[in-house]
């Protein structure tokens, strides 16, 4: 199973020129050799992609065909449709979060620090291969997502169909995507700051899931302004056709959220150096 | 050369690193010992830049770590042999590491069969024995076919012909003049395959010399003489200064003279010399000798009170 060692092959002796110096390409296509190699990556994604267009699809259906919440479904129909969604970003954060931290529980960040010793460099290296990674796969996953919702609804001749060259429509599924990319960057980011995925995780949640519930139970002169600016809750602004109330208009919202995410990230490049690897 | 300055750390209560100064060269096998907990993986750690020291500095042919141009062309590092995901193919780890040091990728066949896993260079690395992902840690460092080699504990879990293996691999990559520092708490190994040995307990530096000097320190010369007619003998060496012990079989030991005085002073004597041996301690009973009191963790005798 194992060959004989061999000694031939330790190659040219020491005195061989340096060659160029490593750049910031070489360590994002170590990056992506990383992502592309690890078997979660493209399950995960799979996993999020059939999360999202199969529960908007059964959301949508069940809507149409017995529209108890009749109106939202004349006001709001390409809500309905992204409706699978918000399971989806809650997967992509998850990925983003396993994304930094499985180096720090597989002993892996040891190898990489090594290879690349500027750790700055590795996170803005990960951070743009998995931002462009996500970025398509979940256009492609939005404009799928969209178009079967469209087919769904086309199945109700009675209600409204929302055409992709309506009002706001394109940008809100353009922006679902744009949503879905940077939901894995937070997790990311959240990740890359605390180094445990069960922490980063739990913080995830917190900020997607949590901060809505907690809201209901808040007299509206907090949770107006919170929801507001609440990244999460304004970067979600961009999905949505109809300008809703007290709420951030969709790019100043998504604006919000970047900065968010732009500020985690600088606070885990920050502990990146600062800490021991 | 790796030069080692003042390095200190200190983690919470304990001096992990003390004070440690000292050169490794090019051209031999530098073996890095000390008892477990002696401070030898935060030493490495800290020349790496995984670590930042309290004070010191470590620079690699005069540059610190993180300074150097191309890291993985200039030094090759086996750390910790689980340094890998376990769900990433043996061959794509290493060619992710090939591509953040701008080497070939055509480099990854080569060391893979450099160690001998070429045939299972497809397999995930998880489902590797402990002395496969050595050899998978040793092809990593050898990636870039570096000048400097740091080396924790490589033959860790290696079955004895993987001992024979990177031991001869070390030696070799010794000859063709680059500098390799093989940390080891098996003083046996390093008998073997070092030649100069940097000794550390407790974070301090032992001794740093050669293998010999380190043997010839801590036995200060003793020979065993054996002679029908001690009695002739004894006087002339005890009046030379050396001191005599009589082992159970009869044979003396004579500690500080050197043999050849032995023989001339029972030569003078008239008695027969029957045996007249230099008698040299193990580096294993030089270091036990050395690092005696500096080990973290010092096992007491069953039934001794707690």
């Amino acid at each position: 199973m194992i060959q004989q060692p061999t000694l031939t092959g330790t190659g040219a002796p020491p005195a061989a020129p340096l060659g160029p110096p490593p750049t910031f390409v070489d360590t994002m296509r170590s990056e992506w050799t990383k992502l592309r190699t690890l078997r979660s990556t493209a399950i995960t994604l799979a996993v999020a992609a059939v999360l999202v267009i199969g529960l908007s699809a059964l959301i949508t259906w069940a809507a149409y065909g017995a529209p108890t919440h009749g109106k939202r479904v004349l006001t709001d129909p390409v809500g309905i449709i992204q409706a699978g969604w918000f399971f989806g970003l809650l997967t992509l954060m998850v990925l983003g979060v396993l994304v930094v931290t499985n180096e720090y529980s597989s002993g892996m960040v040891v190898s990489t620090f090594l290879a690349t010793p500027k750790r700055t460099r590795v996170l803005l290296a990960k951070v743009t291969v998995f931002a462009l990674l996500l970025l398509v796969v979940c256009e492609v996953v939005s404009f799928i997502n969209f178009f079967l919702g469209h087919t769904v609804i086309s199945a109700f001749p009675q209600f409204p169909d929302p055409a992709i060259g309506g009002h706001n429509v394109l940008r809100a599924v353009i922006g679902m995507g744009l949503d879905g990319a940077l939901a894995g960057l937070m997790g990311l980011a959240l990740g890359a700051l605390l180094r445990n995925a069960a922490a980063a995780i739990a913080v995830g949640v917190g900020i997607i899931f949590v901060e809505p519930i907690v809201a209901l139970l808040l007299p509206s002169s907090i949770s107006n302004p919170l929801n507001e600016y609440w990244p999460t809750q304004a970067g979600g602004q961009l999905e949505e056709v109809n300008l809703q109330a007290h709420s951030l208009t969709a790019w100043w919202g998504t604006g919000d959220l970047v900065l968010f995410i732009f500020l985690l990230l600088l606070a885990a490049g920050y502990a990146l150096v600062k800490r021991d690897a | 050369m790796i030069q080692v300055r003042n390095l200190t750390k200190r983690f919470a209560e304990t001096l992990a690193v003390n004070d440690l100064t000292f050169d490794v060269q090019p051209g031999t096998v530098t073996g890095f010992l000390g008892p477990n907990g002696a401070g030898k993986t935060t030493t490495l750690r800290l020349i790496l830049g995984l670590t930042r020291p309290d004070q010191g500095t470590a620079t690699i042919d005069g540059a610190s770590y993180q300074h150097l141009r191309a890291p993985m062309r200039e030094v090759g590092v086996l750390l910790d042999a689980k340094s890998y995901h376990p769900g990433r193919r043996a061959r794509d780890h290493l060619q992710a590491l090939a591509e953040a040091g701008r080497i070939p990728v055509s480099r990854v066949d080569e060391v893979l069969a450099l160690v001998g896993l070429s045939e299972v260079g497809g397999r995930r690395a998880g489902t590797f024995s402990l002395g496969m992902a050595q050899r998978l840690g040793i092809a990593a460092a050898m990636l870039g076919d570096p000048p400097v080699l740091l080396l924790d504990e490589p033959v860790n879990g290696l079955d004895p012909e993987g001992i024979v293996w990177v031991r001869t691999l070390m030696q070799a990559l010794a000859s063709q003049g680059r500098t390799v520092l093989v940390s080891s708490h098996l003083m046996s190994e390093m008998a073997l395959t070092a030649t100069r040995v940097i000794v550390v307990g407790r974070g301090h530096l032992i001794a740093d010399s050669t293998v010999e000097g380190l043997i010839k320190k801590s036995s200060g010369s003793v020979v065993r003489l054996r002679t029908p007619q001690s009695q002739l003998v004894l006087p002339r060496l005890q009046a030379a200064g050396a001191t005599m012990t009589t082992e159970p079989d009869g044979a003396i030991l004579v500690t500080g003279l050197e043999a050849p005085a032995v023989g001339d002073l029972a030569f003078q004597a008239g008695a027969p010399v029957y045996e007249l041996t230099p008698v040299e301690v193990s580096l294993e009973e030089a270091f036990m000798e050395l690092t005696q009191g500096d080990s973290e963790f010092q096992a007491r005798g069953l039934g001794a009170p707690a």
